[in-house]
């Protein structure tokens, strides 16, 4: 499979590895050129520096052949952004996107965007260990 | 009439200074608790200090009954996200988005947002109009 992935921090960096890892094609878009050395040694796949919800950065990713598409950058909206420019501009089949906001990321859900809240999953997690 | 302008740079600014002379009732939604200090010693007690895209302190804006919201930050995804939250949430009749990047005037319309302006984009028409059937100099150029 090919795919994008916008956001090379500790999140994107760990996907879009065991993703190359598995041989799948991919590529990460970062507007830090730092970012990227996050990535595993063994990361195979492309690097682009550039802002994430710019179309021609996007296409330049290659999101017009893309199979998946994630949007894991530290802010919401650009997340939010990211996410919906590949759903509903570029037809990626599947898209996911990161909203830390637990009522946005209900918003955006209700919307149609494939959302992960690790807000939401930590404090259940956190939760769960505290009640033993 | 009720207008919600999200963001106090200078686009917000001088907007509500207008709207507010025109005799609308204007909310003007900062985030910076300083730059918002500024503006409310200038424009009288109008301005919220608060994230235009947080849920929660949005709904302390009376949104709900606005009948437009105008999202002019410098972010085109901070615009984007607040007029689909006002349309989607709070029902708001029409909402309006600054755009940065021309391009993203398309995107908006897509996702749903009613009006969206771009300063590039109509400097460039007018230079484009202003200079209708000369010769663009840098295009003549690059050619040769």
């Amino acid at each position: 499979m090919k795919i994008v992935i916008v956001g090379c921090g500790r999140v994107g960096a760990m996907v879009a590895t065991a993703l190359s890892r598995a041989g799948h094609r991919v590529t990460v878009i970062d507007s830090q050129r730092k970012a990227f050395d996050r990535l595993g040694t063994d990361f195979d796949g492309e690097m682009i520096l550039g802002n994430g919800i710019d179309e021609d950065v996007l296409r330049r990713a290659g999101i017009e052949t893309a199979d998946g598409f994630a949007s894991l950058t530290n802010g919401d909206n650009r997340n939010i952004m990211a996410a919906q420019i590949a759903r509903e501009i570029f037809k990626v089949p599947r898209v996911i996107t990161r909203i830390y906001d637990p009522i946005r990321e209900d918003v955006f859900r209700e919307l149609g965007l494939n959302t992960v809240s690790p807000t939401l999953s930590g404090a259940r997690q956190i939760h769960a260990m505290l009640k033993g | 009439m009720y207008v919600i302008v999200v963001g106090g740079g200078k686009v917000g600014y001088y907007l509500s200074k207008h709207l507010l002379d025109r005799g609308y009732e204007v909310t003007l939604i900062e985030k910076d608790p300083r730059r918002a200090e500024v503006l409310n010693s200038v424009l009288g007690e109008i301005v919220m200090v608060g994230d235009g895209d947080e849920m929660a302190f949005l709904a302390t804006t009376g949104m709900e009954r606005a009948d437009v919201v105008v999202a002019v930050t410098g972010d085109d995804e901070d615009n984007l996200v607040t007029c689909q939250l006002a349309k989607r949430k709070f029902n708001v009749a029409k909402t309006v988005a600054r755009v940065n990047n021309p391009a993203n005037v398309r995107i908006f319309k897509t996702l749903g947002v009613d009006v969206t302006l771009s300063a590039t984009e109509v400097l460039l028409d007018l230079i484009e109009s202003e200079l209708a059937g000369k010769e663009p100099a840098g295009r003549s150029a690059s050619q040769a």
